[in-house]
């Protein structure tokens, strides 16, 4: 377990150190826009505040009902490319 | 650790897959986080449902999505099969090709030659104003028409009233009787003509029942084109016949009956052409010739323009000077009207667009010419 979350500890920092993870997360926000599932996801924040009413709601509110939503709406397409070049990177990059 | 090698090591792989999986897990919360960030202040900062209107408005601009139709409900295709009449031309024109067919039928677009419409209409409407002035004898050589030429020579002469070439080219041509004036391409090649000086009788006489034969008062050479040439009127020929073989000449085909030796006077050529310039001095002005032709009026109207490169000319008095258009011509009345019946209309042919378009002419034939004119 410790090599494992040391394997892990390393590999983000290496992520980070070279820039790859802020370009892996802009690569995945502009094809969630792309695609649509932002909209989708403002459309479902429309009605969650509708329902809190607008003056109470909070991030927290937000965030319970957004998150696990947003997951499972990720488009297949979407998910594989980010897995493959997360693997690539790994492939490269890893010990 | 290469890509290939991942399969065969089961635990290493599912752990990396795990991390791969975590990874991405984390990209994905990550977004959505930013996304609760972004709606949350847009509803505290009060424009999150600034893109709402009432429930009307908002299905007035819904989006569409038939088929056939774009996303504002506006159909694509409508007018491409729809055809339109032509203000100008009045025919039926299919829509997609209506705009460029207005461009060429009017004349007005970048691509409709305008420039060479507007010269076909200049000339039909000229042709006939210039049809006296073709008795111009400096131009026994040329190959053009004559219209043709003394309309682009306007036109030259029109643009380039003060050039300095322009009084030069002048004094060349009064100069030199006969030299091929082949390096200015604006002037005519004279080599073509014949002296009638350099021939015998018997020759002069074969030459004449064949050709034009009229003398050019300029460079004192015959007309080498067919009795039928529109340079020349058959009153000139006449008097060509008269002036060389003697009142006995042979009949030309329409042959007139103008008075002859009024019409040749080489003799008296320099009292005639004082005459001619001191008429020309004057400025003439189409109200004078009231009694003159129309024809005779066009090239009035238009003398004013040749004005300057008059005093200079050298004007011989040549043949077919009796054979101009009949009346005074604008204003002088110190010379006593020449009882010359008019001269049959004579009508030029039409020049060749083309041919025009080549033509540059100097000015010294239309002065000359029009100087005829009115006498």
């Amino acid at each position: 377990m410790n090599k494992e979350s040391r394997l892990k500890a390393t590999i983000n920092q290496r992520l980070t150190e070279l820039g790859e993870r802020e370009r892996l997360k802009e690569l995945l926000r502009a094809k969630l826009t792309e695609c649509g599932w932002k909209d989708q996801m403002k459309a479902h924040c429309k009605e969650v505040i509708r329902e809190k009413g607008l003056e109470h709601v909070t991030v927290e509110d937000l965030v319970v009902e957004i998150t696990p939503k947003g997951r499972a709406l990720v488009p297949d397409s979407v998910k594989k490319e980010l897995l493959q070049r997360i693997r690539a990177f790994l492939a490269q990059h890893a010990a | 650790m290469k890509m290939e090698d991942m399969p065969l090591s089961g635990p290493d792989n599912t752990k990396l897959e795990a991390l791969v999986n975590d990874i991405y897990s984390e990209l994905v919360e990550d977004a959505c986080l930013g996304l609760c960030f972004e709606v949350h202040r847009a509803v505290k900062q009060g424009y999150f449902f600034l893109d709402e209107t009432d429930q009307e408005s908002m299905k007035e601009f819904e989006i569409v999505d038939q088929p056939g139709v774009d996303i504002f409900g506006q159909v694509y295709n409508q007018w491409k099969n729809k055809e339109c009449e032509c203000p100008n031309c009045k025919r039926l024109i299919a829509a997609s090709r209506f705009a460029p067919h207005l461009e060429k039928c009017l004349g007005m677009g970048r691509n409709s030659s305008r420039i060479a419409n507007r010269r076909l209409a200049s000339n039909n409407n000229m042709s006939k104003s210039e049809s006296d002035q073709e008795d111009n004898d400096d131009l026994n050589d040329n190959d053009w028409s004559y219209g043709a030429e003394k309309r682009a020579k306007k036109r030259k002469s029109d643009k380039s009233q003060t050039s300095p070439r322009r009084s030069k080219t002048l004094k060349h041509k009064n100069g030199e009787l006969g030299s091929g004036i082949s390096a200015d391409p604006y002037k005519y090649n004279y080599n073509a003509g014949i002296n009638y000086e350099m021939l015998g009788p018997d020759e002069v006489q074969s030459f004449l029942t064949t050709q034009c034969g009229v003398i050019s008062e300029h460079t004192k050479k015959m007309c080498t084109r067919s009795q039928r040439c529109p340079q020349h009127t058959d009153e000139q020929r006449m008097a060509v016949r008269v002036f060389l073989l003697g009142p006995s000449a042979p009949v030309l085909p329409e042959a007139d009956s103008v008075a002859v030796p009024e019409s040749f006077d080489i003799p008296d050529g320099q009292a005639l052409m004082s005459r001619l310039q001191w008429e020309d001095s004057p400025e003439i002005s189409p109200s004078d010739s009231a009694s003159s032709k129309a024809s005779t009026n066009h090239s009035d109207s238009r003398r004013p323009k040749k004005k300057k490169p008059r005093p200079s000319l050298g004007l011989n008095s040549g043949g077919g000077i009796g054979s101009l258009s009949g009346g005074g011509g604008g204003g002088s009345s110190q010379i006593s009207e020449r009882p010359l019946p008019p001269p049959p209309p004579q009508r030029l042919c039409i020049p060749n667009i083309r041919k025009l378009k080549n033509t540059v002419t100097p000015t010294r034939e239309m002065v000359a010419g029009a100087v005829k004119n009115c006498l």
